[in-house]
């Protein structure tokens, strides 16, 4: 019992000691109590905090957080690619138009200094000559169009009958096949009143084809083409038809080494 | 050289690619992909001391020949109809479309081949071609290789 009153004794000062003692920190945490109870309060003692880190993160986030952006893009690029693409893909379209009016408008600028700077004399003389405007000598100038090859090909069986080229392409035969069988699937399948596949078009690379009766021309060029050029080479091929291949109707398997060499001449060494 | 347009026509899945591949590159797969359109290509053969280029258009099968675009046949000096001689479905129409063929192309030579003889038994081919409603010209295997050079061959001398 002694023990027991010896310890409630001791009990009771250790209790005042912490009074003592702790009375401050007691106060202090009361006070933190009320504040973390109370919204307003909170609020107004963490704000100022988050306003300064939100200041920080405005100047310094791209560097903090860089390597977390980066897997996070790497992965969701990897995971969404498709999704991605069709987000981009219309305001790709967009850049690419407004770059190809930038560039369109470039050559317009140069070209139309070009006329006010340098008057050529040969140039207007050609125009006079030719027919052509001399715009469109210009252009020509500035885009250069080369043909690289010619193929005569049998209308019906697509067998090559002659051809020359500027380069080493795959096996012309199987090119003459081929060509001859998108001919055939595109006439059958678009053609409403017997028209004929005039052009294949990809990149800067084009195939303007010429349809005569038992064969057709088939010429590819690389570089920009205009109208006007257009139509000029048009007029060569009909020429060429009617001056030259008309001389080896019904005997085409024979002309080919004739015909080639004629080819080579008159639209690749011209 | 004498160049000469075939065409290797029939339904589809029967082995005309097949039958093409193992001609020009001598080899075969056993994946399936079906032709989209046309494929062309070349082989030169030596006959008859005469070298003759074949231009072998690989048509997409379809399941009547009348469904195929005419333009392909356009110009063509032979054809070649193939069937699966393990597909009773791939000959089922075989004499309507040899008519249609032989219509189309009056002066051109026509093999009609039966292909896949891999997968069958001697009896069971013999039992197979007594059905079937046309003589069948070549029985071969693109697999194997079986009868394929010989088929081509046979083609070029009627064609020269």
């Amino acid at each position: 019992m002694g023990q027991t009153n010896y310890r409630s004794e001791d009990d009771y000062a250790l209790e005042r000691l912490k009074d003592i003692l702790l009375r401050n920190d007691r106060s202090e945490l009361d006070e933190l109590r009320s504040i973390l109870h109370d919204q307003k309060k909170l609020s107004e003692k963490v704000s100022p905090i988050i306003e300064t880190h939100l200041e920080f993160l405005k100047e310094n986030f791209a560097s903090e957080y860089k390597v977390i952006i980066n897997k996070l893009i790497d992965k969701k690029l990897k995971t969404s690619e498709q999704e991605l693409l069709d987000l981009i893909y219309p305001s790709l379209g967009k850049m690419i138009s407004k770059y190809v009016t930038l560039q369109m408008s470039t050559l317009k600028e140069s070209i139309e200094n070009s006329v006010k700077s340098k008057f050529s004399f040969g140039r207007s003389m050609k125009s006079f000559f030719t027919g052509v405007k001399e715009s469109d000598l210009i252009i020509k100038d500035a885009v250069v169009s080369t043909i690289e090859e010619v193929y005569v090909v049998q209308r019906d069986s697509g067998i090559l009958i002659a051809n020359a080229s500027n380069q080493d392409s795959m096996d012309r035969d199987v090119v003459a096949g081929m060509l001859t069988a998108i001919k055939s699937f595109v006439e059958d399948a678009f053609n409403k009143d017997s028209q004929d596949l005039e052009m294949i078009e990809y990149g800067s690379y084009k195939i303007i084809i010429q349809s005569y009766y038992s064969f057709y021309i088939a010429i590819a060029i690389s570089g920009a083409i205009s109208a006007s050029e257009r139509s000029e080479l048009a007029k060569k091929l009909d020429a060429f038809a009617e001056t030259q291949m008309k001389k080896f109707i019904g005997k085409f398997e024979d002309s080919e080494e004739v015909l080639s060499k004629l080819l080579r001449e008159v639209f690749i060494d011209k | 050289m004498t160049s000469k347009k075939v065409i290797l026509t029939g339904s589809f899945g029967v082995g005309k690619t097949s039958l093409f591949n193992q001609f020009i590159h001598q080899n075969f797969s056993d994946k399936y992909l079906t032709t989209i359109g046309v494929k062309v290509n070349k082989k030169t053969l030596s006959i008859k001391d005469e070298e003759v280029s074949l231009l072998i258009w690989d048509i997409a099968g379809e399941v009547t020949q009348d469904k195929v675009p005419t333009s392909y046949f356009l110009g063509a000096s032979g054809i070649i109809y193939v069937l699966d001689l393990s597909r009773p479905i791939t000959f089922e129409n075989i004499d309507s479309d040899i008519a249609f063929l032989r219509k189309l192309l009056p002066g051109g030579v026509l093999k009609v081949v039966a292909n896949k003889k891999d997968l069958l038994t001697a009896a069971e081919i013999e039992n197979t071609i007594a059905q079937i409603k046309v003589p069948v010209d070549v029985v071969t295997s693109a697999k194997t290789g079986e009868n394929v050079i010989e088929l081509f061959k046979e083609l070029g001398e009627e064609l020269i």
